[in-house]
């Protein structure tokens, strides 16, 4: 997760309000946060191609409704919460899309787009952890990449995702106990 | 056996896979080719890059722009007087008139010929007979001489015509 120190966040958005440097601001903005956005992203919805959607969408939103980003939160929340939004109703289409399918199997989308792609790698151990990661459900597995990967802090991760801190606590607990089951299970 | 679950997450992190991006690929360059091509796509917002020239695009310029705010309130207020005008004119219109305001019905009223044919005639005597005797404009016995005669059956009642009862 990309930190910049709370001066500099200052700044950005100021830039972000001047209408002379506003259009390099954002172009400053994209290169500093498309990378780990493109993660959280990638971590959510598996496949390349549909990360790369998602994160132009995500640019493209932020850019339409900048006046409504007042810099009361961090650039970094306002843009993670929709990045967020965007993969959360990719995921539901999926689902519904899944769920009308006739020939689709029982596999979430997620894990089929996880292991289409030729775009994954790693040892056994780190396919085995992705795969119990995609096992879990979406809220979860969002609150654990976020904590586990991201290494963010539950009270952003409770600004993004509109929960409470003690219930992304527990869920991101919940998470890890299934991990282990399903590893336990796998050996 | 089960290995307890800090164990392999610890593993993976020591093994350096607990980054955002361990496990998954992307084509070279794609972050820089990303952002160029985002720049590009970033559709004109003239608000935001120019909000003078918006401003400036908006503001009135012929006559009838600049006075049609004025018009338009001018016009509303005129249709709230005309609605209040119309709503107390129906009100008055339903309520009372003074008799005095009303020159017909005080014509009217002051002829002993229409009121004798109009609003005396159906008097019951009986009842006016009672309310002059409460005021005292008629003592019993004249009352009794002038109802009972001798062509009327005793405890008839009878309507009378206003002669005999109005103030000569």
């Amino acid at each position: 997760m990309v930190s910049i120190k709370p001066e500099e966040n200052e700044d950005l958005t100021a830039q972000l309000r001047d209408p002379v440097t506003v259009r390099s601001a954002f172009s400053k903005v994209v290169r500093l946060y498309s990378e780990p956005l493109y993660w959280q992203i990638r971590r959510m919805v598996g496949s390349h191609d549909d990360a790369n959607d998602i994160l132009q969408n995500t640019f493209l939103k932020a850019w339409g409704s900048l006046e409504n980003f007042r810099g009361e939160a961090k650039l970094s929340t306002w843009l993670y919460k929709i990045a967020v939004n965007e993969s959360l109703s990719f995921l539901e289409r999926e689902k519904r899309r899944d769920a009308v399918s006739l020939d689709s199997d029982e596999t979430p989308s997620y894990v089929r787009a996880l292991y289409a792609d030729d775009s994954v790698d790693g040892a056994a151990l780190q396919q085995k952890l992705m795969r119990a990661i995609a096992s879990l459900p979406e809220k979860q597995r969002i609150v654990f990449n976020m904590k586990y990967f991201d290494d963010m802090k539950y009270e952003q991760m409770s600004e993004i995702l509109g929960t409470s801190v003690g219930a992304l606590k527990a869920s991101f607990h919940l998470a890890t106990k299934k991990i282990e089951q399903y590893i336990g299970n796998c050996d | 056996m089960v290995k307890h679950i800090g164990n392999i997450l610890e593993e993976v992190r020591e093994k350096g896979f607990a980054k955002p991006s361990a496990g998954l690929k992307v084509p070279d360059g794609y972050f820089e080719s990303f952002c160029e091509r985002m720049e590009a796509a970033l559709p004109a917002r003239p608000e935001l890059e120019s909000p003078e020239a918006v401003a400036e695009a908006q503001r009135p310029h012929t006559l009838w722009q600049k006075v049609r705010p004025y018009v338009y309130m001018a016009a509303m207020f005129a249709g709230v007087w005309c609605m209040l005008q119309i709503f107390t004119g129906l009100s008055n219109s339903g309520g009372l008139q003074p008799m005095q305001d009303n020159a017909v019905m005080a014509n009217a009223l002051s002829n002993d010929e229409f009121m004798r044919d109009y609003i005396f005639d159906d008097v019951n005597s009986w009842d006016l007979l009672d309310e002059m005797m409460e005021d005292g404009s008629l003592d019993s016995d004249s009352a009794w001489d002038a109802f009972f005669s001798e062509d009327t059956p005793a405890g008839q009642t009878e309507t009378v015509s206003a002669e005999y009862i109005l103030p000569q």
